[in-house]
């Protein structure tokens, strides 16, 4: 099978620490995939290692075909790959309209993609003027997606979008989550399982660096005693 | 929010509060003298100024605390003399840093090449130090051949001492022109471009590996072109350049010795940057012995090339008349007399330190303001001050912004050291005391605000120049018959008190925000 994104057994030091101990990833074209498992267990660096922020020690990512371990992030992500941080990471000094043209990589990438930006997310179009440092949490985590939407992106890899948000915003951050992975395939890092299960297509579980599990995730939904063993919640 | 409006709050009383401190400071002085400490504030606010902005981009863009900013401010002032008082030298020594730059330019060539070459790791790094050792030796045969015509510190009817003094009295007596002798000018020219590609292919060989390669188009040879071309131009008309350059009138001669100081300074500035300090982004405390380090090698250099001895650089001929009609009591006498003091309210104003200077530094102030508020550049320093990985995450190459803001924050020193020169004269200590003073002015500003950096100078300035101006006609204590004259050493003493003051109320400095 041809995957979008392939990730074969990567290993990740941070500092002297060994985080990730063997994580393999195949993220097929147009689904979303959930990266679930405890806190700490090495989600969010299986992200980060993937856009060479933390660049794995070993192992191989193929993105496209094309592999991309060990260039510099900035090269992985001009790839076609959008990154949506664990803390949203909005530019404070920057509009909200600053914000989503420094994620231009052509002259126009903006303006061609406005329409769709706010069509997904409406309430940023009366926000645009104001700074980034005046959002609230909704707010931002908005701006975070609508910036990876922005550049020609074909893999989103979205952190933890619900972390933080009251339920009616994780409602409509859902919704917007579904309808752009129409055109770009996601992987999405969830601690909220049911946020999880009701988006993603496929499942990874990550327990303590390693790749443990994966799956259709209606398949999970109803295996209670893989849930309550390595995610500890129903 | 409410902590966001008490910060405001604090803010605005603590402005309002030195507002009123420095109203009573005016209001216990005549309008002359008042006026007159009011430009001289501009003044050092305005050099403070440049050195202080440079060093709160580098630092709130790269984490790098550049403690040879002072000494690269300084070197900028020996760089900005060095073309105004001796242009010939300037010119001669166009030509080869032209020629050696222009390889260079070339980067994305080298890439694509480097790209193509399929050996171990083990035999690049050989062929890289080979071509490096090739590239020495031939400069070592055409550098030594090379005529350029400069000083000579050891003879003091040739040092830039007596060029300076006979600027000074208005006498250009330049050495006669060195002309090729020992090497054919076509073989220097060759050996040196030679010596140059070989140089940056050897070098981008070390980065081998990682980017994928780039394509060529026919704008990655343009840069080349010009370059080469320059430095050919440099070389062959060397003596009508020469010529042009001592007619000048000093003024334009003085702007082209702005301009080339503060060019130099970037180019110096990125070169630091990318052969120094790229390497040590993750050790903090290597890069902080390196720029120290480097501060004394700078002070050094400059002693060897331009001697121990200070000296000062005579005024551009706009601000340096005192002849008949001066000193001039309006703009309007000063325009036709180019007198080097107008008197205002009776005072005695120097045109060059107390107004040419601040304007000069309000057009930087400005340009740079737009150029971070304007631009995709600006945007992306603005952005990456705050999150430099996010930035990158977004496919933004932030190590080709850093060598940038580095090459600004150094030229922007630079300029400062070449505009302070006439000024302050020129002596390889000068940057020292500046760069007390620009860390103090960050401290009260907030370190990595660029308004802040303007606020923070301005008070600096404006405190300094009080005490000095109360030195000489002294305090009257109320209520006793006490005359208090503050010492110099309360000058100094004084911003560190401010700065205290000020952090203890706001730590993070006036407009500095929360890390």
């Amino acid at each position: 099978m041809n995957y979008l994104l392939d990730v074969q057994d990567i290993h990740t030091y941070i500092g002297q620490s060994y985080i990730l101990q063997g994580v393999n990833l195949c993220v097929p074209k147009g689904t979303i995939t959930a990266l679930l498992g405890r806190n700490g267990a090495g989600k969010t660096t299986t992200l980060k290692s993937i856009l060479g922020l933390t660049p794995p020690r070993q192992g191989k990512i193929a993105f496209e075909g094309q592999e991309i371990q060990g260039l510099p992030s900035f090269d992985i992500a001009a790839l076609g790959i959008g990154y949506v941080p664990e803390h949203r990471s909005i530019f404070r000094d920057l509009s909200v309209e600053e914000n989503l043209k420094i994620a231009e990589r052509q002259k126009g990438d903006l303006e061609s993609k406005k329409e769709m930006i706010f069509s997904l997310f409406p309430d940023l179009k009366r926000l645009i003027t104001l700074s980034g440092a005046n959002l609230s949490g909704g707010q931002q985590q908005m701006l975070a997606v609508a910036r990876a939407l922005v550049a020609d992106n074909r893999l989103l890899l979205i952190d933890e979008p619900s972390e933080g948000l009251a339920p009616v915003i994780i409602q409509n951050m859902m919704t917007a989550i579904r309808k752009l992975s129409s055109e770009s395939t996601v992987v999405l890092v969830e601690q909220n399982f049911l946020v999880a299960s009701h988006l993603a297509e496929y499942y990874v579980i990550i327990e303590e660096g390693r790749s443990v599990k994966e799956g259709k995730m209606k398949d999970l939904v109803n295996d209670h005693e893989t849930i309550h063993r390595y995610l500890g919640a129903t | 929010m409410k902590a966001d409006l008490r910060k405001n709050l604090v803010l605005w009383l603590t402005l309002l509060a030195l507002t009123i401190f420095f109203v009573a400071a005016a209001s216990g002085m005549e309008t002359k003298d008042w006026v007159i400490t009011l430009l001289r504030t501009l003044s050092v606010g305005a050099v403070t100024f440049l050195v202080a902005s440079g060093f709160s981009l580098i630092f709130g863009l790269l984490d790098v605390l550049n403690l040879a900013h002072g000494t690269l401010f300084m070197i900028g002032a020996y760089i900005g003399w060095s073309v105004y008082v001796r242009p010939d030298t300037f010119v001669d020594l166009l030509a080869p840093v032209l020629l050696l730059a222009s390889g260079f330019t070339l980067s994305r060539l080298w890439n694509h090449l480097s790209k193509r070459i399929q050996m171990k790791g083990k035999a690049i790094r050989m062929l890289s130090w080979a071509g490096l050792l090739l590239s020495a030796l031939i400069l070592s045969y055409v550098l030594p051949r090379y005529p350029i015509s400069i000083w000579d510190v050891g003879n003091y009817g040739q040092s830039p001492i007596t060029y300076s003094f006979m600027a000074n009295q208005g006498l250009s007596l330049l050495p006669p022109e060195v002309s090729f002798e020992a090497i054919s000018p076509i073989v220097a020219a060759l050996g040196l471009l030679l010596a140059s590609l070989l140089a940056a292919f050897s070098l981008s060989l070390f980065r081998w590996g990682g980017q994928s390669a780039p394509n060529l188009r026919w704008q990655s040879f343009a840069g080349f072109a010009g370059v080469f071309g320059m430095g050919l131009m440099a070389l062959f008309a060397n003596d009508s350049l020469t010529a042009f350059l001592t007619g000048l009138d000093t003024t334009w001669l003085f702007l082209i010795s702005l301009l080339v100081a503060a060019l130099s300074g970037a180019l110096l500035g990125g070169l630091m940057e990318s052969t120094l300090i790229r390497p040590l982004y993750s050790r903090p405390i290597y890069q902080l012995m390196i720029t120290l380090g480097l501060s004394a090698v700078g002070i050094e250099v400059v002693r060897t090339i331009w001697g121990r001895p200070e000296f000062v650089m005579p005024k551009p001929s706009l601000f340096n008349s005192t002849g008949a009609g001066c000193p001039a009591t309006s703009l309007a006498g000063w325009a036709q007399n180019h007198c080097s003091i107008i008197l205002l309210f009776d005072g005695r104003v120097r045109v060059y330190n107390e107004i040419f200077i601040p304007i000069v530094g309000f057009l930087v102030l400005i340009t740079v303001w737009l150029l971070l508020q304007r631009s995709r550049l600006g945007m992306i320093i603005r952005a990456g001050v705050q999150d430099s990985e996010m930035v990158e995450a977004l496919g933004i190459n932030v190590r080709r912004t850093f060598t940038l803001v580095f090459a600004l924050g150094v030229g922007l020193a630079a300029l400062g050291g070449a505009l302070a020169a006439p000024s302050m004269g020129l002596s390889t200590v000068m940057g020292e005391s500046l760069m007390l003073n620009a860390l103090i002015a960050l401290a009260i500003g907030g370190l990595t605000s660029y308004p802040g950096a303007a606020l923070g100078s301005l008070l600096v300035g404006l405190l300094q120049q009080f005490i000095i101006k109360y030195g000489v006609i002294g305090i009257h204590i109320p209520f006793t018959d006490i005359i208090f004259k503050p010492t110099p050493p309360l000058v100094p003493a004084s911003t560190v008190m401010l700065m205290v003051i000020i952090l203890l109320i706001l730590p993070n400095g006036l407009l500095g925000k929360k890390e």
